[in-house]
């Protein structure tokens, strides 16, 4: 399905490239250079993203269908049992050794005195958010430095500790400032320790109201002994 | 239907494995998703085979949602559409053109006629100010996966007069939906 011109077309520019590729007009080759375009472009994105929500509007009159019962058993069925993050083990440890290596080249402006006893980088799959954080057990503090990446306009960044199979628990909102020193209270002390995850999620001014993430997990990461 | 917060409150939990959130957020959701896989689809079974492979996406790509800057309900019916349309081209791939059967009619049918009446007023609205031809292109293109030669087979027109065309009338569409 080729026929595209390499010159630019000549009515709409971006935007209408954009609705072409939510209503899947572009070909193999026009899609992929579109993709990579809107992992740079922010203002293509939203231009995607404003054409998605329009077209997705067709659906509207489409009614819903109940499914047979059985396809609930077998979708829940792909579900492993395992949170999903834990498959991405070798690349988080391969992350963190990454990090680990920048550390040390940069000096480790921001390591307290102490040697941390923990570390983590808690990124973005795509890395636009990447955190570096490290725990020293002796004083109880975690220290959180923002290396790219923040929230949104009006949405804040909160940390969430995840032990085992247990709920997240908060950490806390992160500052605006890239770094946080956090004091982690007694009672996760003992949770935040090698094979735990941190990660972030973009949350409401003030925090999740739930005391559960409600917005998107922006950036995951395992907690490993330094 | 739950509505756009819960069902963000569920994405964001099923990013982090949880299976009670994935189960939720199959009840909420799962019968407009079939209904728009039955819709591009055409075929039962193909549907649900789709459905399924729509939520393993989902679980899959939940920690990815807000990337793109979409609300929940549209990212969801975007994966299920992207899916349908990519499943309904493999197949037109390996069926011989001739003998191919033909797909669920995207030209104005009773949805549309609904979606006049809906709270959609808007967008129906807007199609109505293109030229007949190229809202039912659009429609085409979205709901039965047309590619451009498709279209320009169907309008019998040269590809890229197709092609221009489409886009102009896209523009006049968003001219439309920000005024």
């Amino acid at each position: 399905m080729t026929g595209r011109d390499d010159i630019p077309p000549p009515d709409g520019g971006d935007d209408a490239l954009a609705a072409e590729y939510a209503l899947g007009l572009l070909d193999a080759e026009g899609a992929r250079a579109f993709e990579a375009r809107l992992a740079r472009e922010p203002d293509l994105r939203a231009a995607y993203a404003r054409w998605a929500e329009h077209f997705a509007g067709l659906t509207d009159g489409i009614a819903p269908v109940t499914p047979p019962a059985r396809l609930r058993r077998r979708v829940l069925g792909i579900a492993p049992r395992r949170p999903v993050w834990r498959r991405g083990w070798a690349w988080a440890a391969g992350a963190v050794a990454a990090a680990l290596l920048v550390w040390i080249n940069a000096g480790a402006p921001f390591l307290p005195d102490a040697e941390p006893e923990f570390v983590a980088e808690i990124a973005a799959e795509d890395r636009a958010l990447v955190l570096a954080a490290a725990y020293d057990a002796d004083t109880s503090q975690l220290v959180v430095d923002r290396q790219s990446g923040q929230a949104v306009s009006g949405r804040v960044l909160e940390l969430w500790l995840i032990a085992g199979d247990a709920a997240p628990v908060s950490l806390g909102v992160l500052p605006d400032d890239p770094r946080a020193e956090i004091a982690v209270p007694q009672a996760l002390r003992d949770l935040l320790a090698a094979g735990a995850i941190l990660a972030v999620s973009d949350e409401p001014p003030g925090g999740s109201p739930t005391g559960q993430p409600t917005g998107a997990v922006l950036a995951v990461g395992q907690i490993t002994a330094s | 239907m739950a509505d756009r917060n819960q069902i963000e409150a569920l994405i964001a939990r099923v990013a982090l494995g949880d299976r009670s959130a994935f189960g939720a957020l199959y009840d909420a959701t799962s019968a407009k998703l079939f209904g728009v896989l039955l819709r591009v689809l055409n075929n039962r079974d193909a549907a649900e085979d789709a459905l399924q492979e729509v939520f393993e996406k989902i679980w899959r790509n939940a920690a990815r949602y807000q990337v793109n800057g979409l609300s929940p309900m549209t990212w969801l019916i975007t994966i299920a559409r992207n899916h349908a349309i990519d499943r309904l081209r493999r197949q037109r791939a390996t069926e011989p053109l001739d003998t191919a059967p033909e797909q669920a009619d995207a030209a104005p049918g009773p949805e549309a006629q609904v979606i006049a009446k809906s709270e959609m007023g808007r967008l129906s609205a807007c199609f109505d100010e293109l030229e007949a031809d190229h809202a039912d292109a659009v429609r085409r293109a979205y709901l039965g996966g047309e590619t451009y030669a498709e279209l320009a087979a169907r309008f019998a027109v040269p590809l890229n007069t197709m092609r221009t065309r489409l886009r102009r009338s896209l523009m006049k569409l968003k001219e439309c939906l920000t005024r």
